[in-house]
């Protein structure tokens, strides 16, 4: 019996995995919806938006998720005049522990910042990637048929993209999940952080790191399955849009 | 504040304490990224033609271990090396060398996913024509379907360089003395700087990465011609 992780320690690793999926949804959703946007602005015709979204995909893609991290953590902390700091600060210092916290720490906030903004230009790139795939003759037609711009990417190019894209986004939704652990060098207490706690406390390293490693798989698992899933339900309901 | 020693400073992040101690800082990302690329690609190289090799239990197998490597996160795998491999092996392994096998295991995992993929584009028409002309199917392999499936995989071989170059900063993790983690110990050190240290960390992997994408770029570029 003494193999086994005690239940206080399982309940450690059990609130590490929310709290990575809780960052995983939120950072998500910011993420889909601004990688979004990136995708437009590189599309767009003017130069200026264009090259700016191409630069921010260059620098959020080409540097290591850790150093991003570390900069929002300490450099943004350092540059954030100190009244703001005061303020983020404050009000989590009666709820930090083991117990539900109200509002997030700042290392949390650094995190999300700092996984959303790496998360988005991988997204959008997804999105692109997408929209360029739909043939030049959908937007031609579109055209034709006296569609404006924006009438065309909303009925014609998105519905079309999206499906072409949701293969690589699950894929991106996936690499969200294990670049969460990154967080943990900036203190945050998800999944790898507290694996590596229970490690310390209990020296035993291969249930504690095990039980994580299962707990990654399956979220992983659970995100394929949610892919076949819904490609399977879409393709049904096109068939049926056809019939 | 006495008069801070840029150079030195510079010289630290860039070589460690290279000629008096051990290599550090940028000079060792650099080798880390070089070495496990190298076995990274090796390791995926293998394992693609395996995988396109095999057939039924062997073939589901290597599957399953392919797609748990690629489900791990980078740090995870880290701490499994630096945990399991002094048990496995019976020695002190470095943190060094415990960062270059969880490197080159992840990035293997990834390459040998592609490698199958441009080993199964090729199609069915080049093996078989091949095996026709009376070559075995290994010689099949390496002599018509590689060759034209490496040119088909290369991006995706310039992609996971790049993100092996980044993910050499995790070595921070278990104290390698990479450039993040001097950057890092630089920082709790002067701790006014924080962010122009970060964005410099920040820039020098931007070049690092870019100078590689382009280098690729340049060189398939006149393949391509």
């Amino acid at each position: 019996m003494h193999t086994w992780l005690e239940p206080k320690y399982f309940a450690w690793l059990e609130q590490g995995f929310v709290f990575t999926l809780a960052l995983c949804v939120c950072t998500g959703l910011c993420a889909t919806l601004s990688g979004f946007v990136l995708a437009i602005a590189r599309t767009a015709q003017s130069a200026a938006i264009a090259r700016a979204a191409s630069l921010y995909v260059f620098v959020f893609r080409n540097s290591p998720l850790l150093v991003q991290l570390l900069f929002w953590y300490f450099g943004a902390a350092a540059l954030l005049p100190s009244n703001w700091m005061t303020w983020l600060n404050t009000p989590h210092a009666a709820t930090w522990g083991p117990v539900a916290l109200r509002w997030p720490s700042f290392e949390l906030f650094a995190g999300w910042i700092g996984l959303t903004c790496y998360t988005t230009a991988f997204v959008g790139e997804e999105f692109r990637a997408g929209m360029r795939g739909v043939s030049r003759a959908q937007e031609h037609a579109a055209a034709a048929l006296g569609m404006g711009r924006y009438t065309t990417l909303r009925h014609v190019i998105l519905p079309q993209a999206l499906r072409i894209a949701t293969p690589p986004l699950a894929g991106q939704y996936m690499n969200l999940v294990k670049n969460s652990s990154l967080t943990m060098a900036i203190g945050v207490a998800e999944l790898s952080y507290m694996s590596r706690q229970v490690d310390t406390e209990t020296f035993k390293t291969f249930q504690a790191f095990g039980i994580a490693t299962a707990f990654y798989v399956l979220s992983i698992a659970v995100i394929e399955v949610a892919l076949v899933v819904w490609q399977r339900t879409g393709s049904r309901a096109l068939q049926r849009g056809r019939a | 504040m006495s008069p801070f020693d840029w150079l030195s400073t510079l010289r630290y992040l860039l070589l460690g304490r290279f000629p008096a101690g051990p290599l550090g800082g940028v000079a060792l990302t650099i080798v880390l990224s070089v070495t496990s690329a190298t076995l990274a690609a090796t390791i995926g190289l293998a394992g693609g033609v395996a995988l396109a090799m095999t057939r039924g239990i062997a073939h589901l197998a290597l599957m399953a271990v392919v797609a748990f490597f690629r489900a791990i996160p980078v740090l995870m795998l880290i701490f499994w090396t630096f945990f399991l491999m002094p048990i496995l092996l019976h020695v002190d392994v470095p943190g060094l060398a415990t960062v270059v096998c969880a490197l080159a295991l992840i990035g293997g995992a990834y390459l040998s996913h592609s490698v199958h993929a441009g080993i199964v584009s090729i199609g069915k028409g080049q093996l078989e024509a091949a095996l026709s002309l009376g070559l075995t199917s290994w010689q099949a392999l390496r002599e018509v379907i590689l060759p034209q499936a490496v040119r088909v995989m290369m991006p995706s071989f310039v992609n996971q360089c790049v993100s092996l170059v980044k993910d050499t900063s995790l070595a921070y993790i278990v104290g390698v003395p990479e450039f993040t983690f001097l950057a890092n110990q630089l920082n709790n050190r002067l701790m006014v700087y924080p962010a122009q240290i970060f964005l410099f960390v920040g820039f020098v992997y931007l070049v690092l990465c870019g100078a590689l994408q382009w280098f690729a770029n340049t060189l398939l570029g006149k393949d391509a011609r």
